[in-house]
């Protein structure tokens, strides 16, 4: 296998599990299934005690791994002869496997806190809650503190919201090896994108609102107890549609039927905030001038739907704060036509010149 | 003003946008028999390998007929009256009349000239259709995607002569999938057949009538590298091959070679290049060139009032005053756009700057520009074969410069991503072999993380003067 090149996308439509055949919804139940169980009901707790596993979460957190180690091997076997698409899904892995399940595994054995290195508000939504705050020795609650609000955000400025999204994130990850099968059922069309808008912002707006009530709780609830009973509920209300059934049940349930970054795409509300930055920042996606021949590859394969094809075919390097980075466009074009860049030179653009000359 | 439009391409689409740009209130109307909708014809190969499907390969969304008031006509154009203004349909449709008439017809395949080359099990693959019989001979069928929609819509108002038409399939005759597979021509279509044949499983037969594959675009070096990979892949490469004759009872089953062997040969995709869909203008009196190209002027104009062409089916003239179609994608878009401008009456001139192209071959990531091969003697190339993790060839071609210098003319790059308009660039700017270089690494276009290009200092000399 050499770089570059090879292709491993030919005859997915003609595999039924990867084309919303019968095998597609199986699948899709058996997750769907699944994630209810682990959320609402306790038949996973002895499974987990007879693996020696704490809890059923650090059963899921053992499967999570696996799903994506698994999926890993399948992925890179199809697009493996990219140096981005190693580097990228080594990483992710990596992260997975170490920050958000030994580490946190084996943490409390040692007389340490649970903690989760590679999530952050507001993606972990309690992380900035003051009652989570107060219970963290103080280096991982500044941690927390300047990993959300500085770390992330600046990251995304200088290098898109990639960094994160498909290079960190668990849910990115398992979306990216685990959902590789499916990343060609992402809807491009037009109604997906203004669902997408309103849903994901939505999402932002509720998580802040929820973060600012639990801060006010922190702030008046001894003298109003009927607020904390507010707040309290707020926060139980978000954590149950967004916490588990946006991005359990429908965002990992669903990707053998919708795509696999169902949950990224449309309701996680860090990639909505890093989306902003990502807007305002260095990364785009470059395009070579007359080069393409509008066939459609970088939009089929788009896991967030972007009409990669739209810019591609008119000539416009861009911007979208959708975009995860996941290099997948640039990888399937046949005319080499994309490049992902952190751009720190903006004049470069300015001298390229344009090819046809055309009198009009 | 009714602007009829006879082709649903990328030339024709990009002129029907152009014009309603232009014209809010006229009538424009595409006569295509081919297709519902336009599509990336260049996207024929991965709808074939089960990667897209119709609507993927479809540039816009679906109603855009609709969203900007085109008619659309499925069916035949068989005439052109420039006289009475009007053009011919097939079937029972009443001829329709034009004020400016745009014909992008496009190319039509060029078909088997052998003796048995009517087979079922023998075709082309450059429309829509060849695709559909294509689908039905490697897999049985079209693939989880679905077919293309309305089919066989045209089908009433067609020819028995129309390249889009429907053909048996050799595998229904058969009642078996195919085990021996051909592909002729050593082109572009030729070898995405073979790369969509390796992926349904198959290990096809090459056979390519020149010394190597691909002459008309790469040198003899840089084909053995291509048909060293693809006998890596199991393909069995015959070059310097032709064919005499097919046979076979009821459906192909052999091939007869020009050595006098016989091979078998149970389907067969004849890629041997394409030619102008013009023969329905035979009687219109609109001058054609020897190879079928509707002659235009540099405003995209035939000689017919009020006709124009644009794209694979126009002949128009190229950077070194030589005639003949431009059968690009890029070009047909342009012409497209600057035949609507014509068409509304502006002074406009096609012009066509500096040659570039791309494409990839099986695995193999191919960019090319300015001058590599059109005939000049004074040409001589910079060569360097890169073996690690890349693998590449890079080939500068240069000509004598001031002094001793060598002036750089064109580049061909196989196995890496390069931005064809720095190279371009460089060229117009006269810049030197060793400034080029020099300065290579400026025109990557790798993705990221891919290790640079790097030309070890023993490479970097420029060949001395006994070795031009």
């Amino acid at each position: 296998m050499y770089l570059q090149g090879q292709n491993g996308l030919m005859a997915t439509w003609r595999e039924g599990f990867r084309s919303r055949a019968l095998s597609a919804w199986i699948i899709a139940a058996l997750m769907v299934g699944f994630y209810i169980d682990l959320y609402w009901f306790d038949h996973f707790q002895p499974l987990a005690e007879a693996v020696g596993l704490r809890n059923k979460w650090y059963l899921y957190g053992a499967l999570y791994c696996l799903f994506m180690v698994g999926g890993a091997v399948y992925h890179l076997r199809r697009h493996g002869n990219s140096r981005y698409n190693q580097a990228r899904i080594a990483t992710n892995v990596g992260v997975q496997v170490l920050l958000a399940f030994l580490l946190p595994f084996v943490m409390p054995l040692f007389g340490g806190k649970e903690f989760y290195f590679s999530y952050f508000w507001p993606l972990k939504y309690d992380l900035l809650l003051p009652d989570t705050i107060w219970q963290l020795p103080l280096y991982l609650a500044i941690y927390g503190l300047v990993g959300s609000l500085l770390l992330a955000p600046v990251m995304a400025f200088f290098f898109g919201k990639r960094w994160y999204c498909s290079w960190v994130c668990g849910c990115g990850g398992l979306a990216n090896t685990y959902g590789d099968p499916w990343r060609h059922l992402t809807s491009t069309s037009t109604r997906a994108w203004r669902f997408e808008q309103v849903a994901i912002h939505v999402v932002l707006g509720l998580v802040v609102f929820m973060t600012g009530v639990m801060g006010i709780k922190a702030l008046i609830g001894h003298d109003h107890p009927g607020f904390v009973v507010f707040a309290d509920h707020t926060k139980s209300f978000y954590g149950f549609l967004v916490g588990s059934v946006l991005s359990g049940v429908v965002g990992t349930g669903l990707y053998p039927l919708l795509g696999p970054r169902v949950w990224c795409r449309n309701f996680c509300p860090m990639a909505a905030l890093l989306g902003l930055v990502q807007k305002l920042g260095r990364f785009r996606i470059a395009v070579k001038d007359d080069m393409c021949i509008s066939c459609g590859n970088c939009s089929a394969y788009c896991e967030m739907g972007i009409d990669v094809r739209s810019y591609a075919q008119s000539n416009q390097s861009f911007t979208r704060a959708a975009c995860v980075g996941c290099g997948m466009c640039a990888h399937v074009c046949p005319r080499g036509v994309l490049r992902l860049e952190n751009r720190f030179d903006a004049q470069g653009d300015k001298d390229k010149q344009h090819i046809v000359v055309l009198d009009f | 003003m009714h602007h009829v439009i006879i082709g649903n391409g990328v030339a024709g689409i990009e002129a029907a946008i152009a014009l309603r740009r232009r014209h809010e209130d006229a009538r424009i109307t595409l006569v295509s028999e081919e297709s519902e909708h336009f599509f990336s014809r260049t996207a024929l190969m991965y709808i074939l390998a089960g990667q897209l499907t119709h609507r993927d390969t479809e540039p816009y969304e679906r109603d855009l007929y609709a969203r900007m008031g085109f008619t659309r006509v499925r069916a035949r154009a068989i005439g052109v009256d420039p006289a009475a203004r009007s053009v011919r349909l097939a079937g029972d449709l009443a001829p329709l009349s034009y004020d400016r008439l745009l014909i992008a017809s496009g190319s039509r395949p060029r078909p088997a000239p052998w003796p048995g080359g009517d087979l079922p099990g023998i075709g082309t693959f450059v429309t829509h259709q060849d695709l559909a019989w294509l689908e039905r001979e490697l897999h049985g069928g079209p693939g989880r995607g679905g077919a293309a929609p309305a089919a066989d819509a045209h089908l009433s108002a067609s020819t028995d002569d129309s390249p889009y038409r429907q053909r048996p399939v050799a595998r229904t005759l058969r009642g078996s999938p195919p085990q021996n597979p051909m592909v002729i021509g050593g082109g572009l279509i030729g070898i995405e057949v073979i790369e969509t044949m390796l992926a349904a499983g198959l290990k096809p037969r090459f056979v390519i009538r020149e010394e190597f594959f691909w002459p008309m675009a790469i040198d003899a070096a840089e084909s053995a590298w291509i048909q060293e990979r693809l006998r890596e892949h199991g393909v069995d490469v015959l070059t310097a091959t032709q064919i005499e004759r097919f046979e076979g009872d009821g459906a192909v089953e052999r091939a007869v070679l020009d050595s006098g062997q016989t091979v078998p040969c149970d389907l067969c995709v004849v890629a041997i290049g394409v030619m102008p869909n013009t023969d329905w203008l035979a009687d219109s009196g609109i001058e054609r060139d020897p190879g079928g190209g509707i002659v235009v002027g540099p405003d995209l104009r035939s000689s017919a009032p009020g006709v124009y062409a644009a794209g694979d089916c126009a002949s128009v003239t190229w950077f070194n005053g030589s005639r003949r179609p431009e059968q690009l994608w890029y070009t047909s878009r342009d012409q497209g756009r600057v035949a609507a401008a014509a068409m509304s009456g502006d002074d406009v001139a096609y012009k066509r700057g500096h040659w570039y192209n791309s494409a990839k071959l099986i695995d193999i990531e191919y960019t090319t520009a300015g001058l590599v091969d059109f005939g000049y003697d004074d040409l001589w190339s910079w060569f360097h074969e890169e073996r690690g993790a890349v693998r590449s060839t890079t080939r500068i071609v240069c000509r004598p410069g001031e002094g001793d210098q060598a002036r750089v003319v064109g580049f061909n790059m196989l196995g890496r991503r390069w931005d064809h308009t720095v190279l371009i660039r460089w060229i117009a700017e006269r810049r030197s072999l060793s400034w080029v270089l020099d300065h290579l690494s400026e025109a990557r276009f790798d993705t990221e993380l891919v290790p640079p290009l790097r030309i070890p200092p023993e490479a970097r000399r420029a060949p001395d003067a006994a070795a031009r």
